[in-house]
């Protein structure tokens, strides 16, 4: 009983729960993205512009951040950049969502440091394996034959 | 002597026309005449009394013969000259007689001596009435006879008197007298007759050909006095002649005005002086000389220099000189500065580009605002249909999964659109790899099934048995082929019918042709013609409500041709239509081809380096295998080893073949380097790297095309070995 009780009082693991923050303009990205990662077990935080974002990143210290390239009072390669100099985010792993071309962004994006680059809209499930691949997590190999 | 056939006339001799022709002097026509052709304006002048008078007189005086020129018709031009005096007793005592021959003392027949020369060509020798004996000389220049000398009018034998009583009758002048003048007459040999017949003949013909040359030489004069007056008229372009070396010889005030240089400055100079520094040294100037005298002329647009530095924009023209055997005299060159033309033009081009990239930013800007909202209503869309708010009925499940096919079709217009602003700027990039089209055939397929099945339309495949590889993008082959069975879905009518199959192609086998065959509506011939244009969009009978952008085929026909392929088709309206498309087959030997060279084979073997790695996380697959590739690009040399394209084909080990032209000291050598630089790559070790080689000798004493094939044979066996083994240990 106190065990089933106390497995209930603690909730999700909140230890091994991993914080992502979203940084894009779009509300409704936002909305949208959001919910598909809380199904998928990850905490999810926002950022809507690019000195929120650094701060934001400093702040909730995010195991991974999805960044959008076109964000007020910046770009994303602005972030990227000041990420690499900061030595408390410099181990975050990125992935770029953008809807740009990514014949002229997705090299200077991983240049910049950034683990991946997915055009909007991404594919759900691709799109999730990037996550858990740059978050480290072991993706078991029934998973990733089945895609 | 009198010359054969010169027979005498008897004193009622009712003719005194010709009575014979003798022919000793031929006019002997040199070759350089042989051709003329003599303008009405210049046989005039040929014949002009002027020039003739004096020299005919001259003659006549010298060998005490009567002289005349008259025309082919036999009229007299200008004067006679005619001492003779039994011809001077008649004409006297005659006032209204004309004799149409100016020497016939005759009322009978007109004289047709000269009609006879100009007929003949040969000199014709006549007697008239009284006994007198002239010759008509034709003359003759090339081929065309211009008119006579007639001369003579001498006894060839002693006076008869009968026959002078006979003229003296017909002419009423008195017999005695006309004898008294007659009989003083030395009768003149007919050889000396003949001889000088040569003689004037020769010196007619001479006179002519002398005659002949000096007219054409001033008219040479005037013409080049006019074309001087002419080209130093002309400002606005640039003038001049250059030998065959390109030493100028001519300039006229154009070229001064435009290059700067005077004439006597530049003459004697070679004409690259008028090109940029740059230009002389790539051989400008000798190459378009080159090219003027293998064809005749050469037209050639660049930088051009003045005198003063100045470099301006011209038109230059050459023309190679000939003269008239066909030796090349030079070249004559019409230069203009079309500095502004030039300026306009690149306006122009810079307008066009500007435009284009005006055009491209535009659509890439909607492609991307486009993409914002769509993203939006895509992971709505998903999260209600993937269950995150809980379960659905199945009719809210069936229309939100229309609603997804409707976002997809979204995403797929607006990623064609940035595809035109790709073809446009030519940003269209490929990303070739060994592409296998059974695979492409298969995933794309079963991609369509819905949209086939929702139309009841049976969709089969049939791919040729060992279909080999193509060198194409993997992507783009699968856009080729969606956008086709796309199409075909689109109008073929419910429980229609569509093949795709895939089979070898050309001559050699090197390409493989795919069809995608229908039972549609069929395509009309007007509309074969533009249904690969750019929003091209057909109606015939088929569902069209969804035809998309109409850039489907433009777009799959560039990428075919930026494969090195073709796409076609076939149709009959009603009969249903074929496309097909060909793409090239993957050569291991060609893509080898640049190290496969003597010194290489040489050694005797080839080593194939395979490098498995385990797929590990951190990023996407993609994104790291594309990293490891740098890094074992910089560990092999690039003229003697290469790292084999990827096929895309990789399970949870991704393996990297290298080719390398070492023996197997030397693969050990590249294997530690990659071991050693992957390590540094992956810190975590998680890519768990291991290398293996197989060392391939090559044949001997074959030709070098048998070896690489054979190697190359050879190196594919070995691919397929480790990647089934690879397959087996999984």
């Amino acid at each position: 009983m106190t065990q089933t009780k106390d497995s209930t009082a603690q909730g999700p693991d909140l230890t091994t729960e991993k914080k992502i923050l979203i940084i894009d303009d779009d509300d409704h990205l936002l909305l949208g993205l959001t919910a598909r990662l809380k199904t998928n077990g990850y905490a999810v935080v926002w950022a809507s512009d690019a000195v929120t974002a650094i701060s934001m990143a400093r702040k909730e210290a995010p195991d991974l951040i999805i960044l959008d390239l076109g964000l007020p009072a910046g770009n994303g390669f602005l972030v990227l950049d000041r990420m690499r100099a900061l030595s408390d985010l410099v181990a975050i792993p990125v992935i770029v969502l953008s809807a740009r071309d990514p014949a002229d962004n997705k090299r200077r994006s991983l240049d910049a440091g950034a683990a991946a680059y997915f055009q909007k809209p991404p594919d759900n499930h691709e799109f999730l394996m990037a996550i858990r691949r740059a978050l480290g997590e072991t993706v078991a190999l029934s998973t990733f034959l089945k895609t | 002597m009198i010359p054969k056939g010169f027979g005498r006339i008897a004193a009622d001799a009712p003719l005194p026309a010709a009575a014979s022709t003798y022919s000793p002097y031929q006019l002997h026509l040199t070759d350089e005449n042989a051709d003329l052709e003599l303008s009405a304006k210049m046989r005039v002048d040929l014949l002009d009394f002027d020039a003739w008078g004096e020299v005919l007189k001259m003659y006549g005086r010298a060998l005490r013969v009567a002289v005349a020129l008259t025309d082919c018709d036999g009229l007299l031009l200008g004067k006679c000259y005619n001492p003779q005096p039994v011809w001077s007793l008649v004409r006297d005592a005659a006032s209204d007689w004309d004799p149409g021959c100016p020497f016939c003392i005759t009322k009978r027949l007109p004289c047709a001596a000269v009609a006879d020369a100009v007929r003949t060509g040969a000199a014709v020798v006549v007697h008239d009435q009284a006994g007198l004996t002239h010759v008509a000389i034709p003359l003759t220049l090339g081929k065309e006879t211009l008119g006579a000398i007639i001369a003579g009018q001498v006894f060839d034998r002693y006076p008869e008197p009968l026959m002078l009583r006979r003229v003296a009758k017909d002419f009423g002048i008195s017999a005695q007298e006309l004898w008294e003048v007659a009989k003083k007459e030395r009768p003149v040999a007919g050889a000396l007759l003949q001889a000088s017949g040569d003689l004037l003949g020769a010196l007619g013909h001479a006179f002519l050909q002398q005659r002949h040359g000096a007219i054409l030489e001033e008219r040479l004069a005037e013409t080049n006095d006019r074309f001087r007056w002419l080209a130093d008229g002309i400002r606005d372009y640039a003038l001049f002649t250059m030998d065959i070396t390109g030493t100028v010889t001519s300039w006229n005030v154009g070229a001064e005005r435009m290059l700067a240089y005077t004439q006597a400055e530049i003459m004697g100079q070679n004409f690259s002086c008028i090109f940029p520094p740059e230009d002389i040294q790539r051989r400008v100037a000798e190459t378009q000389l080159r090219k003027a005298l293998q064809t005749g002329r050469a037209e050639y647009e660049g930088w051009s220099i003045r005198r003063t530095q100045e470099q301006f924009w011209a038109s230059i023209n050459i023309t190679m000189l000939s003269g008239r055997e066909g030796s090349i005299q030079g070249f004559a060159i019409i230069m203009q500065d079309t500095t502004e033309k030039k300026k306009a033009a690149l306006v122009l081009e810079e307008s066009q580009l500007e435009r284009g990239r005006l055009q491209e930013k535009f659509l890439s800007h909607v492609s991307h605002e486009l993409r914002t909202p769509l993203t939006a209503i895509y992971f709505f869309t998903t999260n209600v249909l993937d269950g995150v708010f809980g379960d659905l009925t199945p009719e809210q499940h069936k229309h939100l999964g229309l609603a997804l096919d409707n976002v997809t079709q979204l995403k797929d217009m607006v990623s064609d659109l940035l595809d035109i602003t790709r073809v446009d700027t030519h940003k269209l990039t490929l990303a070739h790899q060994p592409t296998s089209l059974v695979k492409v055939t298969s995933e794309v397929l079963s991609a369509c099934r819905i949209d086939a099945a929702a139309k009841n339309i049976n969709l089969r495949a049939d791919c040729a048995l060992n279909l080999p590889l193509v060198w194409a993008d993997p992507a783009r082959a699968r856009q080729i082929l969606t956008n086709l069975i796309d199409n075909a879905v689109k109008f073929t009518p419910d429980s229609g019918t569509i093949s795709v199959k895939a089979k070898f192609f050309g001559e050699d086998h090197d390409f493989v042709c795919v069809s995608v065959s229908d039972s549609g509506c069929g395509i009309s011939a007007e509309n074969r013609e533009i249904i690969f244009d750019r929003l091209a969009q057909v109606n015939g009978g088929g569902e069209v409500s969804r035809s998309g952008l109409g850039l489907g085929l433009f777009i799959s026909r560039e990428l075919v041709s930026r494969h090195g392929g073709r796409i076609w088709l076939d149709s009959r309206p009603g009969d249903g239509s074929t496309f097909y498309f060909t793409l090239p087959v993957f050569s291991l030997a060609k893509f080898c081809s640049h190290i496969f060279n003597g010194p290489n084979l040489g050694t005797g073997s080839v080593t194939l380096i395979a490098v498995d790695v385990v797929e590990v996380a951190g990023g996407s697959q993609a994104d790291i295998v594309r990293e490891i590739r740098q890094i074992l690009e910089r560990c092999i040399h690039a003229g003697q080893d290469v790292l084999l394209p990827a096929t895309g084909d990789e399970g949870p080990i991704v393996t990297f073949f290298i080719v390398a032209c070492t023996d197997p000291k030397g693969s050990a050598l590249i294997g530690s380097r990659i071991l050693r630089d992957l390590q540094n790559f992956d810190q975590g070790s998680q890519l768990n790297p291991k290398i293996s080689s197989t060392t391939i000798l090559v044949g001997r004493g074959q030709s070098r095309e048998e070896q690489i094939r054979e190697v190359a044979a050879r190196i594919e066996t070995s691919v397929q070995e480790h990647l089934l083994g690879k397959e087996r240990n999984k």
